[in-house]
């Protein structure tokens, strides 16, 4: 009697970690992509050119100057691949960084600070709800 | 309900006849309307592989209230209800892809397994009458389920999307996209084949489910439930639990259909809120008695073929009858007719033939009693 | 007076009561919502007249042991197609009215033998397998009224030219023969339908009445107890059929009623979820699977169109939200839900 209350529990637990790990590995967070100038402790960086953004190996598309746009990813580790265009063509600058994001987070990628090697290239919000 | 010929005809070929009516009259029906209806072979094929993959989970559901003698489980109903509030948490907590469909199913188990429990009780205190109760409880459950994804949603359960919720603060709205996790069991391993796609995913999880319940069948519960359906007082005498195998089918029975209908709406992306689940239960009930099932005996084979012909009638009803007499809305009403027909046409049979058994049993004990009073009238003896 | 009580709660059923109550309760705070009292129960009896006949229809076969009638569409259907021939024939009135009832009582009896015949094969499973086919022929006739040639441009579509509209309007046509018959005005709120209210006591009395006969005992005898009555000499068959003939025509009767009351032939899919009201009301009012009595008619249709009339302006007001509807399926299903589950006795 006893060990059939065990397992039960045991099973229970089991299926509200694999409900934690789906919830967390399925969940959706906005990532907004901005080819904007911005300005970081003081030093102001300038959008100068059109990128081509690819977000965990899913094009995004083309941003141009002053240009914001938006990429649904689910899960927490994610990369982001920038590469340069010049005049409509691709010159095979790339940048790449990677970041992880927490359930309930959103966040804002700064495209010239990451050209610029900036610290703060990327803003994490809280989004409330959930 | 002993198993036995229900028919009093000895002709193999007559028996095969009626055994199979429906769905030779649903075949010749189809054969006809076809080459009507001038679609092409390969629409055919890709609607049929879609149709296939996205309702055999449900009709599957049913096999096992049929084993246990509950007839045909119009309380799967239930079931879809339970799976379509773990999909309206899902789309809340914006959880995508195939994590999101699992938790869905994950989250509307205990739901389902709490409707399939009640619906059990009820129908065990209907005994006879399970088939109506389950409809009747269907609508019932409906009338529930409104008050609580209208009303209570928003209001007393926390929904934070705002997306799906009304204009007015609370309560779901009519249609919500799925759009997250629309097709992710069905291009979980994609492989297309000349240009249709071969849901692999929801496939291979029909095997399975089909695995399960031929491994089912040799269970000692499973085993249990043969004989609760078979005969009842037998089942007692053995010592099994008549009313917990009856519940427990219906449970299994619930839960499945939960699972089928997230399979279901994962394929078509878009959830009708109050509509989805309607007509879940008379569908997929026509479609196994097309396939040739009766109430008290249903196999996989008849969830297949009836899929197969059910759902070609399905599509091909209002082209057909939009070439027969000019109007598709014709073709329409026609395939409603059927459905409903072809569950009116099969219960009566069935029904019919029960008593036509019963009647013979009774004079076949009535002679055998004659033959035995005559016997000791002869011997002088006065003991029976 | 303790048991008293318990056995009354066990008798009447405990969800009946709670419905009754829960009534009673939306009675008392319409006035303190702003709901005018007066105006409710004025529509509450007329709702009461226009659907008691259905309810009503439900008594024989229940008494003949045929179970609760789900195939209740068959009578309809008689009646609209009593209806619609009649508007087709351009006759007004009570003319008009009584004419539609003829035509719909002989389609009624061809309907009911056929119907009945049928049962007579299940004995045992009627309410699955009626449900059923009440759904069938209500498609079916759907597939009919698309195709059958009528021509009265009242009622055919405005520019495809052939088939029968959705809703037909009967004003013009027969629209209040009843209700206005005989009415009676107090004040400018109150408009009493006595036309609707006298034919449906008619009605009342005459089933009644029926059941005190021969055939009417007869039938009674074959729903309590067959074997006594085939043993009787009564031919259980025919009086079941007979039984099936009768709720079918009640019910021809009863639709042409509500639309005269209504204003609108409703075709199509409207009639397929008609019956579940009209078994509601009559388990509502005290009857079961296998007993009921004219009581149970007219406390049942009254309690239901007590609760559909009141619950969505009474709890509107207090909630401002519409949960009517919800309520309306949760009741009316839950009762017959209720009423299946209770043990009944095993007929042969």
């Amino acid at each position: 009697m006893r060990k059939r209350i065990i397992i039960r529990i045991t099973l229970i637990v089991v299926l509200i970690l694999i409900g934690i790990s789906l919830y967390t590995i399925g969940k959706e967070h906005k990532v907004l992509i901005d080819n904007k100038g911005i300005s970081i402790g003081g030093i102001t960086y300038n959008a100068d050119t059109t990128y081509k953004v690819w977000v965990d190996n899913l094009e995004i598309g083309l941003l141009e100057k002053g240009e914001r746009n938006v990429a649904k990813v689910a899960g927490t580790s994610h990369k982001i691949v920038i590469e340069e265009t010049k005049d409509k063509v691709l010159t095979g600058e790339k940048h790449e960084k990677r970041f992880k994001l927490k359930t309930n987070e959103g966040a804002t990628i700064n495209i010239p600070a990451i050209v610029n090697n900036a610290n703060e290239w990327i803003n994490k919000k809280y989004i409330g709800g959930e | 309900m002993k198993k036995q010929n229900l028919t009093r005809t000895m002709n193999p070929y007559v028996k095969f006849f009626i055994d199979y009516s429906v769905p030779i009259i649903i075949a010749l029906l189809v054969a006809f309307a076809i080459p009507l209806s001038g679609l092409s072979g390969k629409y055919f094929i890709k609607e049929l592989t879609i149709r296939l993959s996205r309702n055999s989970f449900l009709i599957l559901a049913l096999l096992i209230p049929v084993m246990a003698g509950m007839g045909m489980n119009f309380g799967i109903v239930l079931g879809a209800m339970a799976g379509e509030i773990g999909l309206i948490f899902v789309t809340d907590w914006l959880i995508v892809g195939l994590p999101g469909m699992l938790l869905a199913m994950l989250i509307s188990t205990p739901i389902a397994i709490l409707l399939g429990y009640f619906a059990g009780i009820v129908l065990n205190r209907a005994k006879g009458r399970e088939m109506v109760t389950g409809f009747m409880l269907g609508f019932f459950m409906n009338g529930i389920y409104q008050l609580v994804v209208l009303y209570g949603m928003g209001n007393i359960i926390p929904i934070s999307n705002s997306n799906i919720l009304l204009p007015r603060g609370y309560g779901i709205r009519n249609a919500i996209s799925l759009i997250g996790i629309r097709q992710v069991m069905d291009k979980f391993i994609p492989l297309k084949i000349g240009g249709i796609l071969i849901p692999i995913g929801t496939l291979l999880v029909i095997a399975t489910l089909c695995v399960f319940i031929v491994w089912f069948k040799k269970t000692k519960l499973g085993q249990d439930m043969r004989t609760v359906g078979q005969d009842n007082d037998i089942a007692r005498a053995s010592g099994i639990n008549v009313e917990k195998t009856r519940i427990l089918s219906i449970v299994i029975s619930t839960v499945l259909a939960c699972y089928g209908q997230i399979i279901f709406l994962q394929n078509i992306g878009t959830m009708n809120t109050y509509n989805s689940h309607e007509q879940v239960g008379v569908f997929a009930i026509a479609a196994l008695l097309v396939g040739g099932a009766s109430v008290a005996k249903a196999s996989i084979f008849n969830v297949f073929v009836g899929v197969i012909l059910f759902h070609t009638m399905f599509v091909v009803s209002p082209r057909a009858g939009k070439e027969l007499i000019g109007q598709a809305q014709l073709g329409e009403y026609f395939r409603v007719f059927v459905s409903y027909g072809v569950i009116a046409f099969s219960l009566a049979l069935y029904a019919w033939r029960k008593r036509v058994e019963k009647e013979n049993e009774r004079r076949k004990v009535m002679a055998f009693k004659r033959v035995l009073l005559q016997n000791n009238n002869t011997t002088g003896g006065d003991k029976l | 007076m303790k048991e008293k009580i318990k056995n009354i709660i066990e008798n009447v059923g405990l969800p009946r009561i709670i419905i009754f109550f829960f009534l009673v309760s939306l009675f008392v705070l319409a006035p303190v919502v702003g709901i005018s009292l007066t105006t409710s129960i004025n529509d509450v009896i007329v709702r009461f007249g226009m659907n008691g006949i259905l309810v009503l229809s439900l008594v024989p076969m229940v008494k003949s042991g045929c179970g609760l009638n789900f195939g209740l569409q068959l009578g309809i259907i008689a009646g609209l197609l009593g209806a619609v021939i009649s508007i087709e024939m351009e006759a007004t009135g009570f003319a008009g009215f009584f004419m539609a009832v003829g035509i719909a009582i002989f389609i009624a009896v061809i309907l009911g033998f056929f119907y009945g015949v049928l049962l007579n094969k299940i004995k045992g499973d009627e309410m699955v397998v009626a449900t059923y086919v009440g759904f069938s022929s209500v498609s079916l006739m759907c597939i009919m009224w698309l195709i059958l040639p009528f021509k009265s441009p009242n009622m055919i579509w405005a520019y495809g030219g052939s088939g029968l509209r959705t809703t037909i309007n009967t004003q013009g046509y027969w629209f209040h023969v009843l209700t206005d018959f005989l009415q009676i005005k107090l004040g400018s709120h109150i408009i009493f339908p006595t036309g609707t209210i006298l034919f449906f006591t008619l009605l009342c009395f005459l089933v009644w009445a029926f059941f005190r006969t021969k055939i009417g005992t007869s039938m009674d005898a074959v729903g309590s107890n067959p074997d006594y009555a085939r043993s009787c000499g009564v031919n259980v068959d025919k009086m079941r059929i007979i039984s099936v003939i009768l709720s079918t025509v009640i019910t021809a009767i009863g639709i042409l009623v509500y639309e005269e009351s209504f204003g609108f032939v409703q075709l199509y899919m409207a009639p397929l979820y008609m019956a579940f009201p009209a078994v509601a009301a009559l388990l509502l009012g005290g009857a079961s699977v296998g007993k009921v009595s004219i009581k149970n008619v007219i406390i049942g249709a009254f309690l239901f169109q007590g609760i559909l009339t009141m619950t969505p302006s009474v709890i509107n007001n207090i909630i401002k939200s519409d949960m009517s509807e919800s309520i309306r399926i949760v009741v009316s299903n839950g009762m017959i839900v209720y009423a299946l589950t209770r043990k009944s006795k095993v007929r042969s």
